[in-house]
């Protein structure tokens, strides 16, 4: 997927993730919703919402 | 101009120094960094604490601790905030409800971390104290999971609590749940609920109740993990997909998303409402439970009457 000048916010709407269930990770990194992205950035999304 | 490793000069910077922010907040609207993050959460929880006096000297705090993500952070805050109080001492217990292929591997990690932090633990288990684990007491009746093992829950803490010597017992409940327990209580039409609560003064407990994150907000408990590397990857309950929180927590994050402050603004409106409701919703008066002891609102408490019903 194309992520170049697009914000982490951005990404997560075009997925159609609420940014609230997930926190994620840029080249290894915690960073905000509203980082810029690089099209070679290695971007991980991890989901907190879990039960028990 | 050389540009930074791993596109790190894109990362926002924290408002309060130049390093790159892990999170951005709301009122105010701030950027920060993975310390002082760490630093203004811990801060807040604090003065949650302060405020409503759930901390006193010579306390002895029993942490719900099942080693999952919420638990982990309130021992984690407790543990270094612990320095605030004179005398007062934690001790983290656990609750092996005998969940297969879910609760062993939280256990252990409990287990690991209660240990690496020098924190005295005990588990307590179902099927030590109920004669059956949680999975033989839901046969045919999954769909009651979530009830039936949150009353038993209740109970193997407070007795565990109790045999620790605790005076109050912490858990982990954060902003996120609270506002869904406000939202399941109206959806279920349970006013009475609306009214008390585990850790109002009428609580059926004789340990008083405390949830020092009740102002902090998932999110933010997984970053403050995540950015201190103890973020629990663990799976998730087989039987939350029975649970009527499992839906409400969906829509109302996504309300949440929309409308910042939904939460809040549902927290603070039940907390007026029960003001307004308490003395009209004060039900029957605590009694004491003839089977166990324990303060409840009829003879029996709803662990014993659910224990005769399930286990004749």
């Amino acid at each position: 997927m194309d992520t170049g000048a697009c914000t982490i916010g951005g990404l997560l709407s075009r997925l159609g993730i609420n940014p609230l269930e997930v926190v994620v990770s840029v080249n290894g990194r915690i960073a905000p919703e509203d980082t810029l992205l690089g099209s070679d950035d290695l971007i991980r999304i991890i989901r907190i919402a879990h039960g028990g | 101009m050389e540009q930074k490793k791993d596109g790190e000069d894109r990362l926002p910077r924290c408002s309060l120094c130049s390093r790159p922010s892990v999170i951005r907040l709301r009122d105010p609207d701030r950027h920060l960094c993975a310390d002082h993050f760490c630093e203004d959460l811990a801060g807040r929880v604090k003065k949650t604490v302060y405020l409503s006096a759930m901390i006193a000297e010579g306390d002895r705090i029993a942490v719900a601790f099942s080693g999952g993500k919420d638990s982990t952070a309130l021992l984690l805050v407790l543990n270094d905030l612990l320095p605030s109080w004179r005398d007062v001492t934690l001790v983290a217990i656990t609750v092996d409800e005998g969940i297969a292929g879910y609760r062993d591997e939280t256990v252990q990690c409990a287990e690991n971390i209660a240990k690496e932090w020098g924190i005295e633990h005990h588990v307590v288990s179902f099927s030590s104290l109920f004669r059956r684990d949680l999975d033989r007491i839901l046969e045919g009746r999954e769909e009651l999971a979530c009830s039936i093992c949150g009353i038993l829950r209740r109970k193997a803490l407070s007795s565990a609590a109790e045999g620790a010597g605790a005076t109050k017992i912490a858990t982990g409940h954060n902003l996120d749940d609270e506002a869904q327990s406000v939202l399941m209580n109206a959806l279920r039409g349970d006013l009475a609920r609306f009214v008390r609560d585990s850790s109002s003064p009428f609580g059926q407990c004789f340990i008083p109740r405390i949830k020092p994150l009740r102002e902090i907000s998932e999110k933010e408990i997984a970053v403050y993990l995540m950015v201190r590397g103890y973020f629990p990857e663990l799976p998730e309950c087989p039987y939350t997909r029975y649970a009527l929180r499992a839906g409400v927590r969906a829509h109302l994050s996504a309300l949440e998303f929309r409308h910042p402050g939904t939460m809040q603004n549902l927290i603070a409106g039940k907390q007026r409402l029960a003001t307004t409701l308490a003395p009209v919703l004060s039900g029957s008066p605590i009694t004491t439970c003839r089977e166990c002891g324990e303060p409840c609102s009829g003879t029996t408490c709803q662990a014993c009457d659910l224990l005769k019903k399930i286990l004749p």
